[in-house]
C-alpha cells in the first residue's frame, strides 16, 4: 500500500494497477446490491440487448476507484470526498482491467487532491472516466 | 453584479446542486443551505481552479461570506 503524504504529492503524479474481472465478483456484487436486472446475469437477454455476455456492474467496475485512491493514490491517508463517473463502454467477465489515476489539482488550503482517473480494458478501450477529489488525514 | 461575483454564481450552483441559488455579497453559511464544510472545501478548490488562484491556509479565514471572498479572490488576481 502507498503512503503519500501531502508533501509527497504533485500535479501529474500518476498510479496504476490491473485486475481481472471474474464471475465470483459478479456473484458477489449481485449479492451485496441486489441489483438482479438479467442485463448482468442472463446470457440470452444480454445478446438480444446485443451483447456478447452478460454486462458487468457498471458500480462493479468502478468500486476499483476506490482501491485507487485507498491504496494507490494516495494510499494509506486517502479520504474519498467525491467522485465523478461516466460509464464509457460496457466491461465483461474475462477481460483484464487497466485502473489509472493522475494528481490533476493540489489545493494547500484545504488539503484536496483531485484526481483525473480512467478505467481501460487491456485492448485499449476505455470503460469509463472519473474526476475523484480526495482529502487526507490530519498529519498526512 | 461584479465579474467577479457573476463567475461565482455558477461555481456556487453548482457545488450547492441548486440552479436557482441567487448569492449576494452578504451570503454566507446561515443563509445557503448545504454551506458545511465538506461545501466549503468543494467550494474553495472550485473557485481556485476557476480563477487560476491558491489560497493560503489563513486566508480562508478571511472569507466568511460571499462579499470577503469576492475581494480576497480580486486582490490574489490582481497580485499575479
Amino acid at each position: 500500500m502507498k503512503d503519500y503524504r501531502w508533501e509527497d504529492l504533485q500535479v501529474g503524479l500518476r498510479e496504476q494497477f490491473e485486475v481481472g474481472l471474474c464471475e465470483e465478483m459478479m456473484a458477489t456484487f449481485l449479492r451485496l446490491s441486489q441489483d438482479s436486472n438479467p442485463l448482468h446475469h442472463d446470457l440470452s437477454f444480454a445478446h438480444a440487448c446485443g451483447h456478447p455476455s452478460p454486462v458487468a456492474f457498471g458500480l462493479l467496475t468502478s468500486a476499483f476507484y476506490s482501491r485507487l485512491v485507498g491504496v494507490h493514490l494516495p494510499g494509506k491517508y486517502a479520504l474519498l470526498q467525491g467522485i465523478d463517473i461516466d460509464f464509457v463502454s460496457p466491461a465483461y467477465v474475462g477481460d483484464l482491467l487497466c485502473v489509472s489515476g493522475e494528481v490533476r489539482f493540489l489545493s494547500e488550503a484545504v488539503r484536496r487532491v483531485e484526481l483525473k482517473a480512467e478505467i481501460r480494458t487491456s485492448q485499449g478501450r476505455q470503460v469509463s472516466r472519473a474526476r475523484i477529489r480526495v482529502g487526507l488525514h490530519h498529519g498526512a | 453584479m461584479s465579474d467577479t461575483l457573476s463567475r461565482l454564481q455558477p461555481i456556487f450552483r453548482d457545488v450547492f446542486d441548486d440552479p436557482t441559488l441567487d448569492i449576494l455579497p452578504g451570503s454566507d453559511s446561515s443563509t445557503v443551505l448545504g454551506w458545511d464544510s465538506l461545501a466549503h472545501i468543494n467550494l474553495v478548490s472550485a473557485i481556485e481552479q476557476e480563477f487560476g488562484i491558491h489560497f493560503a491556509l489563513g486566508e480562508l479565514e478571511e472569507m466568511r461570506n460571499v462579499g470577503e471572498m469576492t475581494d480576497l479572490i480580486d486582490r490574489k488576481c490582481a497580485a499575479r
